[in-house]
């Protein structure tokens, strides 16, 4: 057992592990038998094993991860004990060096390793927790560095949605652990919840043994299908053209006679703890409801408050995968610690600037970030995709799952109105008017043998499936709630669930959302009560079901209201997202605002709307023809009006107006630029 | 676990504002019970519907979304019976017995109406509702209004009470189309700004009438309310989803209390071509109704359908000082915006040789037919902390034509200068003003300095 000769295995061993590039089931036990039968030489296949991976390109990490992961279940000691030295850093290393898809992995393999070897008569978890638990605590804070850019990016968002509410329920919990852009996500993700939103969430397989198998991992993050990028980029699953099972899968029973099955260890792991979190959640939020109500301007002490009321509702109406309860758990911990220590001022979070477009690597000091401090506002940032810079609201990127719609029978309309019953009882006729009948008939009101004196009018209307009743039955109830669909969790609103329903639902979170994003970009901007309209543009003015105009009209003031002269224009003006990166970030020449970004179902891409590419550079069609209008000077009142006041007075002669109010929100913007000159 | 810093946190002394401390309050609301609230002007609560279903005059409450309300009397009512949290001060109470049953069969009633009218091609039911003060008309008129667009329907909403302005400053008469949902939070929400609006905005069209009451200067107001039925009636004329819902027309508690009243009601009947008059609440004023409008056809031979409807327990009696205060919270929203979104107005100075003023005759009826209908003024420190409508007029118009023309905006006299002859004005935005008339009213009032 001399040192040459732990040297040459070791060179042996490292040799080995290069050839290993894939997941391999085969050359993973083949090394992990080798380390079993040279545990004499533990130490230097140890070593050999942990600058390997140090050294390794980042798509030959996994593999050599998984050898260690194999050799320290299944071999143990002493390799647990020399693996185990600078494992931090042979972790956290590679960990910012590898893509999101690799570091789900290394979170799920880290994951294991607090645990007992399945099956083992030893009941210690595999690595023992002061070596996992730093690696635990400094991805934690690497998480919430790395999202607290992007939480200062949507949090004047939070805040407008939010307001101390508890109303958004995040997005369900993605398998994603850090991540700025490891993917080179093409930029529409923005729109995910759109349409090509996958109903689930999280695959049902991920109980956290499973290493391989998982062909649709990029479904899991909730975004259209995207191409995977080709150039140096490890594609463990789709590259590997063996069979699956021969991947090394560490614990699944398949993998190996070597192995036991292991314990299942879902999601649905609903304990003490959980209620006990639940509590500490709640005494959090009465601390801080006290400490906001002392101090109600202190902006810190209510982004936690809404944070905690954030959580609590997420806790309330999510099942949380175990690991994100414990991450919960120490942020909720630390969160108390800080609470007794500065009650009164917990100190903000510094984030981490994380630009858009990181390269594909960060490095290990930018994913720590300079402000570690987890926060729970930043934890719960975690539940909106990191990659969505400018993402939809975490509410609105719940797939919608209508509450179930009565299946009771349509009403049969009972005979006879209300109407027609008082018309009946005399009004016309000049007999004494009854007023109306059976006021405060407790629901449901249910008047056995009751017919109306009255034979159904035979014109009655098909739609006359509305039954007026003058003694109110439950089912009539229904037209006003269950046969109009399910709610929108921000407003009320019902919509159907049949396709037509489901578009206009989805239009509205999209103006819900949009309205949102333009609330805090107004609330800077400054913003001012509009003129009212005059009366010809008011006639001619139509209200287009509140948000359904989605494809324009709303850009000054999202009333809702469009006028003539703008429902007039083509209907969908929009221009494919441009392939120019540097084109793809310009922003419009006139306004300096962004464009807005919509997947369009009908053209099956991302486009911008109410953009037009005029003479190499983009505009707002909007703004552009504003600008081009501008020159022409609003018309004189007299002359308007006096051709408005002929034709009110002939409703059918109307002539279609210029769209005054629009114009006078231009002015009223370009005004803002100019100096106030009156 | 241990519950830090309660005590630690400040000294008592921070502890000056009581309401604060105002508990969390649960509320179980039995089916077909109704919470009513109230919060003082410059206070606010925040209410969450934990479960169940619940609406505010007619307009469904999502689950588990803090709505806040400051100033108001409201109430909250439930078909299936709901759970609320509430989180703040307010005076409340529960109520079991309302007259929500007959009102939503109204709504039934008038969904009848307006399938048949669609399927004919024909107009929605005009529908007129009369009552004496605080018999909850708004609020019937509101709730109606909700349930309509909640079915999909597009209510054209007349309000004829210059006392309380419906998405507007009190003193105008409006027509505003409703195909969206109401903000709950701020009566009946907000005309359009500059920026996005939270709750899609309604487009109001309003004329000025400037006096508290209809009785003050009939001869302004019926031909004002002539033209409002003029315009609200080319729109149903143009827009097919308008016509076939029809009209809910709002009136003043004033004109449904005797003679002069009366005769109003029967104008507001002819112009708005009404053929359903929903009586709330007084047996003298049905009977009333029922003697003038039995034989009545409309112009196009309808009859006009006649209901008494009861008058809601949660009417509550909104005594002057309530008024005032919520006069001047509608005019403060105007140009500040709410908390949740605020506005900023500009300043002008305005010389008072390029200001056309127009001031409303306040000495009756036999003053304005020698003087014609308003008094060209110069601008005085009388009107100082007044509002002024900016007419969509020119200056060069008659008298007449600045009276039936539409409401372009409120600007407030924010100071006087007689030396320097000189106004300045508070603005909603900053466009020049001085070529088009302002009327001055004596309604809204305004008392307090806004700046
Ligand atoms: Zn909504
Ligand atoms: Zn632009």
């Amino acid at each position: 057992m001399t040192t040459e000769f732990s040297d040459d295995v070791a060179e042996d061993y490292k040799r080995a592990l290069e050839d290993l590039t894939m997941n391999s089931r085969y050359e993973i036990s083949n090394l992990t038998v080798i380390a079993r039968e040279n545990t004499e030489h533990a130490l230097a296949i140890s070593e050999a094993l942990k600058s390997h991976i140090k050294q390794t390109s980042p798509q030959k990490k996994l593999p050599a991860f998984y050898v260690l992961d194999s050799v320290i279940k299944n071999v143990g000691t002493p390799y647990t004990i020399f693996l185990s030295r600078g494992l931090y850093s042979t972790f956290m290393e590679a960990y910012a060096l590898v893509d999101n898809s690799v570091r789900r992995k290394m979170d799920e393999m880290l994951k294991t390793w607090k645990e007992p070897v399945p099956g083992a008569l030893d009941t210690r978890p595999v690595f023992p927790r002061d070596v996992t638990g730093p690696i635990e605590n400094a991805l934690i804070k690497a998480r919430t560095s790395a999202i607290q850019a992007q939480q200062e990016h949507t949090r004047s968002q939070q805040q407008i949605l939010g307001r101390g509410r508890p109303g958004p329920s995040p997005a369900p919990y993605r398998e994603t652990p850090t991540p700025p852009n490891a993917y080179r996500q093409p930029p529409p993700v923005q729109q995910g919840y759109n349409s090509n939103y996958p109903q689930q969430q999280y695959p049902s397989a991920m109980n956290g043994q499973q290493y391989g198998q998982q062909p649709h991992v990029q479904q899991s993050y909730g975004l259209p299908p995207v191409s995977r990028p080709s150039s140096g980029k490890f594609d463990y699953t789709n590259q590997d053209q063996r069979p699956p099972t021969q991947n090394y899968i560490p614990h699944n029973a398949s993998a190996g006679s070597w192995q036991q099955p292991p314990p299942q260890q879902g999601y649905s792991a609903h304990d003490n703890s959980i209620d006990e979190l639940n509590s500490d959640i709640a005494n959090l939020i009465t601390v801080f409801k006290t400490d906001f109500a002392l101090n109600p301007l202190d902006g810190n002490i209510q982004k936690r408050l809404k944070a905690l009321l954030d959580l609590q509702s997420i806790m309330q109406s999510q099942r949380l995968p175990p690991q994100q309860i414990s991450e919960i758990k120490t942020q909720v911990a630390k969160l108390s610690e800080a609470s007794k220590a500065t009650p009164k001022a917990p100190k903000s979070p510094t984030p981490a600037p994380v630009p858009a477009q990181l390269p594909q690597q960060n490095s290990l000091s930018s994913l720590l970030g300079p402000g570690g401090q987890g926060t729970l506002a930043a934890l719960l940032a975690k539940q909106t995709p990191p990659i969505q810079t400018r993402s939809p609201q975490p509410a609105l990127n719940q797939p919608f799952k209508p509450p179930p719609v009565s299946m009771a029978p349509t009403p049969v309309p009972d005979t006879g109105s209300l109407f027609e019953k008082l018309l009946a009882a005399g009004i016309i006729s000049g007999k004494p008017a009854i007023s109306t009948p059976t006021p405060n008939i407790p629901l449901p009101a249910n008047i056995s043998g009751y017919r109306p004196p009255f034979t159904p009018n035979p014109s009655r209307t098909p739609l006359g499936e509305i039954p007026n009743d003058v003694v109110l039955k439950t089912s009539s109830l229904k037209i006003l709630y269950e046969k109009l669909g399910a709610p929108c969790t921000q407003c009320g609103r019902r919509f159907q669930s049949n396709e037509e329903g489901k578009k206009k639902k989805t239009a509205h979170m999209d103006w819900h959302f949009r309205v949102h994003q333009r609330m805090t970009e107004a609330e800077k901007r400054g913003q001012h009560r509009s003129w009212y309209v005059d009366e010809l543009d008011w006639i001619k003015s139509r209200e287009v079901e509140g948000d359904q105009n989605t494809s324009n009209g709303d850009k000054t003031n999202g009333s809702g209201v469009t006028s003539s002269s703008i429902t007039s224009k083509p209907k969908l003006q929009y221009l494919p997202v441009p392939d120019d990166p540097a084109l793809a970030s310009s922003t419009c020449p006139i306004c300096t605002e962004k464009f807005e970004m919509k997947w369009l179902d009908e053209a099956q891409e991302f486009v911008w709307m109410d953009a037009k590419k005029i003479n190499q550079r983009i505009y707002h069609i909007s703004c552009y023809e504003d600008v081009n209008k501008a020159g022409i000077k609003r018309d004189t009142p007299e002359p308007v009006l006096g051709k408005r006041k002929h034709e009110v007075t002939t409703p059918t002669g109307c002539r279609i107006g210029k769209s005054n109010k629009a114009q006078d929100d231009n002015i009223a913007v370009r005004s803002k630029i100019k100096t106030e000159s009156y | 676990m241990n519950i830090p810093g309660l005590g630690q946190a400040a000294p008592a002394a921070t502890f000056s504002a009581p309401t604060i401390q105002a508990a969390v309050a649960v509320h179980d609301l039995q089916a077909n019970s109704e919470w009513r609230f109230e919060v003082a002007y410059g206070q606010s609560i925040e209410v969450k519907i934990l479960s169940g279903t619940a609406e505010i005059f007619g307009t469904e409450l999502a689950v588990n979304h803090t709505y806040t309300f400051r100033g108001t009397k409201s109430s909250i009512f439930t078909w299936h019976g709901c759970r609320i949290e509430v989180n703040g001060p307010c005076e409340e109470y529960m109520a079991e017995e309302t007259p929500m049953i007959t009102y939503v069969n109204t709504h039934f009633a008038l969904e009848k109406l307006r399938d048949d009218a669609i399927q004919n091609g024909g107009e929605g039911p005009r529908v007129l509702v009369v009552g004496p003060n605080n018999a909850g008309k708004t609020s019937l008129v509101k709730l109606l209004t909700a349930y309509a667009t909640r079915m999909g329907r597009q209510p054209m909403v007349i309000n004829t009470d210059s006392r309380e302005a419906l998405l507007s400053i009190p003193g105008t008469l409006t027509a505003t189309p409703f195909a969206s949902i109401i903000d709950v939070e701020h009566g009946w929400g907000s005309s359009p700004t500059s920026g996005p609006s939270p709750v899609p905005v309604k487009l109001p069209l309003c004329y000025y009438y400037g006096l508290a009451s209809p009785e003050d200067d009939t001869k302004l107001y019926k031909p004002i309310l002539t033209r409002l039925a003029l315009a609200a009636a080319s729109r149903l004329a143009d827009d097919p989803v308008i016509r076939g819902t029809g009209m809910i027309i709002d009136t003043p508690g004033v004109i449904s209390q005797g003679k002069g009243g009366y005769d109003l009601i029967s104008h507001i009947v002819s112009e708005f071509s009404v053929n359903t008059i929903l009586v709330l609440g007084s047996e003298r004023l049905h009977s009333e109704m029922q003697r003038r409008f039995s034989a009545y056809k409309t112009r196009s031979g309808e009859a006009i359908t006649l209901v008494k409807l009861d008058k809601s327990g949660g009417c509550v009696d909104r005594d002057d000082t309530f008024m005032q205060q919520m006069q001047e919270a509608a005019i403060r929203e105007y140009f500040f915006g709410d908390p949740k979104r605020t506005l900023s107005p500009h300043t002008q100075q305005v010389n008072f040789d390029d200001a056309t003023i127009y001031k409303i005759h306040e000495g009756g009826e036999e003053d304005s037919q020698q003087v014609g209908l308003y008094e060209n003024v110069e601008p005085s420190s009388m009107m100082l902390h007044c509002l002024l409508a900016v007419m969509y007029a020119s200056t060069r118009d008659s008298q007449e034509t600045v009276r039936d023309a539409s409401v372009m905006g409120f600007v407030y006299v924010a100071e006087v200068d007689e030396k320097k002859r000189r106004l300045k004005i508070l603005a909603p935005l900053n466009t020049r003003i001085t070529d088009r008339p302002m009327i001055w009213g004596s309604w809204p009032e305004t008392t307090v300095s806004l700046i």
